[in-house]
């Protein structure tokens, strides 16, 4: 579908707890990205969202990807749990690039200091932090677990606050992304990222990269909850970036993040 | 070919000509032929629709039908509040042409007798009647049906073909609901590109009752088309939802 090298910066791996998931081992995955030409993923263990101890996830994931070279770590940290902070660490040791929050499945905003301690903790220990705004679409939600997305007030302050930590927001839909830029009035923060999955409407995916800067646009597919096909349609089908806007969005700004 | 069932002629140009293109533009770009196109910009997207809102969005519609025939399909946006007015709004745009099919969106529950007459001059029109329908665990508009209601109306109109747009939204509760309602198309479009959707429609309804649509330009053609790219089904199955479901239901 395409010859350029794309890295998959949010796609997962486990169970996701109200439906049955495919292509969530990491050879599956491996395989189904492999038909859209993703050869590259950043994974996060889906079911580390619904843990209580969510920190046992780690090793898990850890073990999980042993071996794969192609697939990337990203752990997951509640900084509301007492001592979260050898959460981090563990991740740390175990060679994670970066973590994962769902502040709307663990009870906390990003306007709470807690977020500014986590930024801190994880720019101290080299990582990157991503933040998924939701999961799935909250109008169908089980109806004992309803969880409404994560709200982007207090971010730009903390994006600020913490300029040498890159921050990703992961499963951003247009609405609050183009809120940041808004607020943010004219410069988003360097150290802000928009991964692409969640981008809607025709010709969206361009429209958000001219809105946001293309070299804040990480290339991600949601998968295996999303087919991984609707993104690579979107950005390589829909869209009609240059090449070197693909190469921004597919894997440069990526690697940026990483200081590779 | 593929045939794109729901589209809306909405996005940020002023006029409606400007947005046809528009949606030409990034469909070319993905191989769509054929799009079934209702709903322009006038007036706001979720108000109570006046008989001028309605006459207002169909005018939108019919020119860019009659600027490019061979791309768009109207589908003829009524408030069933307002049956005469109704019935009177099938003859102009469909029966004496260039509209095919009827929208209907959140001014009625489609269970209610108004939407009687609307069905039976449907059928004898041969014009499919595209049901907006969400189940939400949020909570619905006022008015907004879910593909029970619709379920309601097609058992009392067994001859009228009804496409469940977005069969519910929910699609795993949706596509339960319309399985034994064999004149209840499900119009896949809008939702999130979900793996597991077709897999789970295919052996529940078959291809013949599944077409593909966007609900474009608010959704990606893009996420949209993944649905089917992406499912594991056979690839004439793919074919079929992709084009064969409408073609048998506008007789192309």
């Amino acid at each position: 579908m395409t010859d350029t090298a794309i890295i998959d910066c949010n796609a997962n791996l486990g169970n996701w707890p109200f439906r049955r998931t495919s292509y969530n081992t990491p050879d599956a995955l491996l395989e189904r990205l492999a038909r859209v030409d993703i050869d590259r993923a950043w994974v996060t263990l889906l079911d580390a969202v619904m843990l209580k101890n969510v920190g046992a996830a780690n090793p898990w994931l850890a073990e999980m990807v042993a071996g794969y070279e192609q697939l990337m770590p990203v752990g997951s940290v509640n900084p509301t749990w007492p001592a979260w902070e050898r959460d981090l660490a563990e991740c740390a040791d175990l060679g994670f690039r970066g973590v994962r929050v769902n502040p709307n499945y663990h009870g906390w905003t990003l306007a709470d200091p807690i977020f500014g301690e986590l930024l801190a903790a994880a720019g101290e220990a080299g990582m990157f932090v991503e933040v998924a705004l939701h999961m799935t679409d909250e109008r169908h939600h089980h109806p004992l677990v309803m969880v409404p997305p994560v709200v982007v007030d207090g971010l730009l302050d903390a994006c600020a606050a913490h300029p040498t930590v890159p921050i990703v927001l992961a499963n951003v839909k247009n609405a609050p992304a183009s809120q940041l830029a808004r607020d943010a009035d004219g410069e988003l923060p360097g150290n802000l990222y928009f991964e692409l999955s969640h981008f809607e409407s025709v010709g969206g995916v361009q429209a958000m990269a001219d809105a946001l800067g293309v070299e804040r646009i990480l290339f991600g597919t949601h998968a295996p909850y999303y087919y991984p096909e609707s993104s690579v349609l979107k950005v390589f089908e829909e869209c009609d970036f240059s090449a070197a806007d693909l190469a921004a969005i597919t894997h440069q700004n990526a690697e940026r993040l990483l200081g590779e | 070919m593929t045939i794109d069932c729901h589209v809306h002629l909405l996005g940020q140009a002023e006029g409606p000509l400007e947005r046809g293109e528009n949606l030409l533009r990034h469909a070319d770009r993905v191989g769509i032929d054929i799009m079934c196109v209702s709903l322009g910009r006038f007036g706001g997207y979720h108000d109570a629709s006046s008989l001028e809102k309605v006459a207002g969005n169909n005018a939108e519609v019919q020119s860019a039908v009659e600027r490019w025939p061979d791309r768009f399909i109207g589908f003829c946006y009524l408030n069933p509040c307002y049956l005469p007015q109704s019935l009177a709004e099938i003859d102009r745009r469909i029966a004496d042409g260039p509209f095919r099919g009827i929208k209907l969106l959140l001014d009625m529950f489609c269970d209610q007798p108004n939407l009687d007459p609307i069905a039976e001059r449907a059928a004898e029109l041969g014009a499919p009647i595209q049901q907006h329908t969400w189940i939400k665990q949020t909570g619905n508009y006022p008015l907004e049906s879910e593909p029970r209601h619709l379920v309601t109306l097609a058992r009392r109109h067994p001859d009228t073909t009804f496409l469940a747009a977005h069969t519910g939204g929910n699609w795993e509760l949706g596509i339960r609901e319309i399985i034994d309602t064999p004149n209840i198309i499900a119009d896949i479009c809008g939702g999130d590109p979900e793996m597991g959707y077709l897999e789970m429609a295919l052996p529940l309804l078959g291809a013949e009752r599944i077409a593909w649509g966007s609900d474009a330009p608010g959704r990606s053609f893009a996420s949209q088309l993944a649905k089917v790219h992406g499912a594991d089904v056979p690839d004439a199955d793919k074919q079929q939802i992709l084009s064969g479901t409408m073609r048998r239901v506008l007789d192309l």
